[in-house]
């Protein structure tokens, strides 16, 4: 099963400041939106009242003397005077005739914008009209705007009040999101520290950078504590284990090879048999303590593989080694890798086996003997594979691949014409200045 | 060669012990550092020293005596596989350094090989005029022909070569050669020199009067 991708901590904060900020934008530019129409409303209703009241003051009532100029030529004058944008009309009402436009500007339409007499303002079709009853009676003057041209005033104002809100929203986010990464960056930091963080006694990670991070620092630092008990634990349970398991054996052993020298022809043959059931015995307890220890630290280091593979206590294979390429691997973890490897090789029959190095950091061993049948191959490669080792590979096989998992590899056993091969892929590391054998 | 051999372990001790004495060794087996303390001047070709020890550690042992300027060659025994343990043995004084378990076939070779060193002689084979000593075969030659010697003999002569040109006291002769367990007569060193230097010639072991013996230089 694929593993659900992680989400991140930036990405979230990024996604719900880019919402909240639409949000915000929309919301605000709907409320600037509808207080500007309001606002402007009133102020154009209170441009509409002005001129209407400055030009009823200087139109002519129907008592006085006819103009030198047309009355429509008087009032088209008049009516420039407080804007140009209105229009007006003077409505007459009488008894039978019904409303007529008895004067009016020249964008005035020609019929009255009111049937009925109407003081004040009020909505005609495509109109704003504000009347005012002129003296003498039977007469209103209605100044009125396009309601058109009302609302283009209303959207300029509006778009340029929403434009202005959402650029500053946008700025915001941007320069919110900058501030998000910069105040994720101790994490970073944090996990910098980290990487290079061993748990010794002792060890802490030192001063929080932020408030927020000083409780993780305290866990970690308890975990530290902890993981380097249990790990000062474990070397001295692997040194007591070591000792308490390889003296024994070192004492048998010579006692064994005293006794080989001390005893008749006849009893020989026995004694070498149980020497060399004590030397089985010490490779095992050698491996199962290397086994043990693989788990807790890896010393890697430049190999000079020929010198390493000359110090094994072999006998009875011939052993070709062709070290191409460069090794970096624990020298000790490595010999009780090849150690196993080798007295399979032995046991399952081979007389040669060609030790190489086909790549950086990987070792290769290739023998002469009967090999495995493919289908057994597979076998040993799947249990390798899902370390399900119990009824599947001996002890050998099990150290071999957990020495390659402890350096971060692998163990392969590669499919070959004739013999057996197996591969340790080890992880590359970095170069280090001299090779030991 | 007389060894200290300092092990807590009864059946690896003693294990070690009669092989060692079977390869013609005299070995003094201490079991603890309490032990090895009553061994204070005594001569020794080799020490063979357990790391861990029922009363302290081996490796301090060493270093104390190292400090004391006793450069007898030691070989460290120890269960201890560990890089920085190698490390740490080796730089405390042990001129090798044997991880348990091991065959004691091993442990002779390496002894051997420590000793030769120490003597000056990498390959095993010392020339002094026409004698030639193998301190690896325990076999003298005098112009090229096999001398056969007794085991004390070849025990005086190993203890002198050992010792490179060195003076060795007839006492400290006498216990490199026995160990504490023999019994000598008291003329017994000057026989086996003059026995040595019959089969040998005259020049090879030179007398200095009133101090020892030393082999001549080389």
């Amino acid at each position: 099963m694929k593993p659900r991708p992680l989400s991140s901590i930036r990405q979230r904060l990024t996604r719900a400041l880019l919402g909240w900020s639409v949000l915000w934008s929309v919301s605000v530019s709907v409320a600037v939106w509808l207080a500007v129409q309001h606002e402007v409303d009133e102020l154009l209703d209170d441009t509409l009242r002005a001129a209407a009241e400055i030009l009823s003051s200087s139109l002519p009532t129907m008592d006085d003397p006819p103009p030198a100029t047309t009355g429509r030529d008087a009032a088209t004058q008049a009516a420039r005077r407080p804007s140009s944008r209105f229009t007006w009309q003077v409505v007459a009402y009488g008894p039978g005739a019904g409303a007529q436009v008895v004067l009016g500007s020249s964008r005035s339409p020609t019929r009255p914008l009111h049937l009925t007499p109407s003081a004040g303002f009020a909505n005609a079709p495509g109109w704003r009209v504000f009347g005012v009853p002129l003296a003498g009676g039977g007469r209103l003057l209605y100044v009125a705007q396009s309601q058109l041209e009302r609302r283009e005033a209303q959207r300029e104002v509006a778009f340029s009040a929403a434009l202005a809100t959402l650029a500053i929203a946008l700025l915001a986010h941007l320069w919110l999101g900058a501030r998000v990464r910069y105040e994720l960056l101790p994490l970073d930091r944090l996990a910098q520290r980290l990487s290079a963080h061993d748990p010794m006694p002792g060890a802490t990670l030192g001063v929080a950078e932020r408030q927020e991070l000083q409780p993780v620092h305290q866990a970690i630092d308890a975990l530290t504590e902890r993981l380097a008990r249990r790990l000062a634990h474990e070397r001295a349970f692997t040194a007591h284990a070591a000792h308490s398991l390889r003296t024994p054996l070192a004492g048998i052993d010579a006692q064994l090879a005293v006794a080989l020298r001390e005893c008749p022809p006849a009893l020989q043959p026995r004694l070498q048999r149980a020497r060399a059931a004590a030397g089985r015995l010490q490779r095992v307890v050698g491996a199962l303590l290397v086994l043990f220890r693989s788990a807790v630290d890896v010393q890697r280091q430049p190999l000079d593989l020929a010198a390493l593979v000359a110090r094994l206590p072999i006998d009875g294979l011939s052993i070709d080694v062709q070290a191409a390429h460069r090794l970096a691997a624990d020298a000790d973890l490595l010999e009780a890798a090849l150690l196993n490897l080798l007295d399979n090789a032995l046991r399952y029959g081979a007389r040669h086996v060609t030790v190489s190095t086909p790549v950086d950091d990987t070792l290769r061993l290739h023998d002469d003997g009967p090999g495995v049948s493919p289908e057994h191959r597979d076998e040993l490669q799947a249990a390798i594979t899902a370390q399900a080792y119990e009824g599947h590979t001996g002890l050998g096989l099990m150290l071999v691949d957990l020495i390659a998992r402890a350096h971060g590899g692998a163990f392969v056993l590669p499919e070959v014409e004739h013999g057996f091969a197996a591969e340790l892929r080890l992880a590359g590391s970095g170069r280090a200045p001299t090779p030991r054998g | 060669m007389r060894l200290l051999l300092i092990e807590d372990d009864d059946i690896l001790g003693d294990g070690l012990r009669d092989y060692l004495s079977e390869e013609g060794h005299r070995v003094d087996w201490c079991r603890s550092l309490y032990e090895a303390a009553a061994c204070h001047g005594e001569p020794y070709d080799a020490l063979l020293v357990d790391w861990r020890l029922p009363d302290g550690s081996g490796l301090a042992w060493l270093r104390g005596r190292r400090a004391a300027r006793d450069n007898t060659p030691a070989l460290m025994l120890t269960a201890r596989d560990q890089l920085a343990d190698r490390i740490a043995g080796l730089d405390g004084g042990a001129d090798d350094y044997l991880v348990k378990p091991f065959p004691p076939e091993e442990l002779v070779a390496r002894l051997r090989a420590v000793c030769r060193r120490s003597a000056g002689a990498a390959a095993g084979r010392l020339s002094f005029g026409s004698v030639e000593v193998d301190l690896t075969g325990r076999s003298a030659w005098l112009a090229n022909q096999r001398i056969e010697l007794t085991a004390r003999e070849w025990s005086v002569l190993e203890a002198l070569v050992l010792r490179d040109g060195r003076i060795v006291s007839k006492s400290d002769l006498e216990r490199l050669v026995l160990g504490f367990d023999g019994e000598f007569a008291s003329n017994a060193i000057e026989v086996h020199v003059s026995a040595l230097r019959r089969k040998l010639g005259f020049d090879l072991i030179d007398t200095v009067r009133g101090l020892g013996y030393r082999i001549a230089r080389r």
